[in-house]
């Protein structure tokens, strides 16, 4: 666009210039309690650095530091840790993916017609939204108990094929079925909220143009959900990761199950479970930065100009700062122009 | 044969939300290439009406057919059967419908906003759906707007967009729910003369409107709605000139 080309205001008249009066100067009010308050965190903030990095060890046959970080360095890289760690997202990559699936479909059958479908949908949240996920773990990795044999086969009627659940239903299968279950319940009402919030003028928009139902879900419903569906998907992800901790429970081999299991073997509890910590706030800070831009990704079409991103804040501020106010470097959709 | 087949044929429709009556009888007929503008007051039932052609919602009692085909339904031996969901959007796929709200796609472009039906429904090829995109858009004269966004565009670009969207199903019948309704006064102009070189190329249309001027000028008859019922029906001209309805005068001294 040629706008740079326009005259500025130093060319344009100078209209009303001498009638305009001083900008404000006036005495900001004061705010003590801010200035209390931020001593308060800093002293607080001092002592906690303090106890981290300089406060020696109180056990009579150790030295150095009371949180000994040279054990929870030794231990951070450790096979065993990263195989915890490879596992722990293995199970949240699955049991997002089922639950995800799973929490579409409830939605869409919670949105049915049909009393029977969408009571049925109603029945799957609420039992699974009323039980413990702990409870469920033990319930599904127990299960072969009840039924030792898998068959498929006619209702009521002939089997065909007969698999021995205890080979099916391994300890890492058991949790993801726990943990994706629980999941598809919570997720199920996301995409609900989700599909709901999309305006009805957009269905019957798509249904003139032939669309099925189906299609003008996949099509034009469901992408346009995806803004409101995003940002808890993602919440729900961070959650999801810290969640399969619990299937240590049940023995499977991830962080938490090889932190706790190399703790009990040198009874360092705090330093396995910093390792743990660790590792936790790494992969949840990743995923973070991910749905950011999933959310800036899905803002398109539903504002003007999207937010810049970290990186952008960055280079904007640099500029500010170090060059001084250059020519302003737009990152905003093509301007709107009405005719 | 088929010319003679009214585009449009209502038979006694009626039509109910819950225990309020919307259509009470109306009996209607829309040639070929004839533009009708149904004109009354809000809640006469006019839009109603509209939705009912493209079966957005169920008529109750009566008959619909477009093209000679029955709306929703299918006959045989004396029998109705309710349409699948498949045959019901082949029937929509040939009727262009615009709204009042425009309901553009925000997520998509507005070459995307026009190459999905014929891409998604018709099964054509995208890049001649993009051809025929561009062309459309040349007709609406928005040429310069094919990769905006929906927000990026004035309420008047939006409705032209949703008209070329509209068009490139190639339907055989386009249906305007207040196309102007909803736009600033100053906006009004340019959609209105899209519409006016639709209907001079031959398209058949069913406008619900309250520009009396545009009824007056394009208009090939006019329809009084008040009450769920047919009050009157002509021509335009001549009725907006000498309204003989009781009930059609008091309505244009409030909207003329």
């Amino acid at each position: 666009m040629s706008e740079g080309n326009l005259p500025r205001t130093e060319d344009a008249p100078q209209v009303g210039a001498s009638s305009r009066p001083a900008p404000i100067k006036a005495i900001p009010v004061r705010h003590p309690w801010r200035w209390v308050a931020g001593i308060v965190l800093i002293i607080l903030g001092a002592m906690l650095i303090h106890t981290l990095v300089f406060s020696t060890s109180q056990q009579p046959h150790q030295s150095g530091s009371r949180f000994q970080w040279n054990i929870v360095g030794s231990y951070i890289f450790s096979p065993l840790i990263m195989q915890g760690v490879v596992l722990t997202i293995e199970l949240t990559i699955v049991s997002m993916i089922v639950g995800v699936s799973l929490g579409v479909l409830v939605a869409v059958m919670r949105l049915s017609k049909s009393r029977l479908i969408s009571g049925s949908a109603w029945a799957y949240v609420w039992f699974f939204r009323g039980t413990p996920v702990l409870v469920q773990i033990y319930f599904w990795f127990y299960i072969s108990a009840l039924y030792p044999n898998l068959t498929l086969g006619i209702p009521f009627g002939p089997s065909f094929v007969s698999i021995n659940m205890n080979a099916v239903l391994t300890a890492f299968w058991a949790g993801v079925l726990a943990l994706s279950l629980n999941e598809g319940a919570y997720m199920s009402e996301i995409v609900r909220a989700g599909i709901i919030s999309v305006d009805e003028g957009q269905g019957e928009a798509a249904h003139s143009l032939g669309m099925s139902k189906g299609k003008s879900l996949r099509l034009i419903v469901l992408p346009q959900a995806m803004r409101l569906i995003i940002p808890p998907t993602g919440n729900e992800t961070i959650s999801m990761l810290k969640t399969t901790s619990l299937v240590s429970a049940i023995g499977v081999g991830e962080l938490t199950h090889w932190s706790l299991d190399i703790a009990a073997q040198n009874y360092r509890f705090i330093q396995m479970m910093i390792v743990a910590s660790i590792w936790y706030l790494a992969m949840t800070t990743i995923l973070s930065i991910g749905q950011y831009y999933l959310e800036r990704h899905y803002a398109r079409g539903s504002s003007r100009a999207l937010p810049l991103t970290p990186f952008q804040q960055i280079k904007k501020n640099m500029r500010h700062y170090h060059l001084g106010p250059k020519k302003t470097e737009s990152y905003d959709l093509p301007e709107v122009n009405h005719e | 044969m088929s010319d003679v087949t009214p585009m449009v044929k209502a038979e006694q429709v009626y039509k109910s939300f819950g225990a309020l009556e919307v259509l009470k009888g109306i009996d209607l007929e829309v040639a070929r290439g004839e533009v009708m503008c149904l004109i009354g007051a809000s809640g006469s039932g006019k839009s109603t009406f509209l939705r009912l052609i493209n079966h957005l919602e169920k008529l109750d009692a009566g008959r619909l057919s477009v093209d000679g085909e029955l709306v929703g339904y299918r006959e045989q031996s004396n029998k109705l059967y309710e349409l699948k969901d498949k045959e019901i959007c082949s029937q929509r796929a040939q009727i262009g419908m615009v709204f009042q709200r425009f309901n553009l796609f925000p997520h998509l472009s507005v070459r995307d906003n026009i190459t999905i039906g014929p891409v998604k429904v018709k099964g054509q090829s995208v890049a001649n759906a993009r051809d025929r995109a561009a062309a459309l858009l040349e007709r609406v004269g928005l040429s310069e707007k094919i990769d905006a966004f929906p927000s990026q565009l004035s309420g008047g670009q939006q409705q032209r967009v949703a008209i070329a969207r509209a068009l490139a199903m190639d339907p055989k019948l386009m249906l305007f729910d207040e196309p102007t309704s909803a736009l600033d006064p100053e906006l009004v102009g340019e959609v209105l003369d899209v519409m006016r070189k639709l209907a001079d190329e031959g398209m058949t249309m069913v406008v619900v409107t309250h520009e009396m001027g545009f009824a007056r000028e394009v208009g090939d008859s006019l329809v009084f709605m008040d009450d769920g019922q047919i009050m009157e029906k002509g021509n335009p001209r001549e009725i907006l000139a000498n309204p003989q309805n009781e009930r059609l005068r008091s309505f244009l001294s409030k909207v003329l």
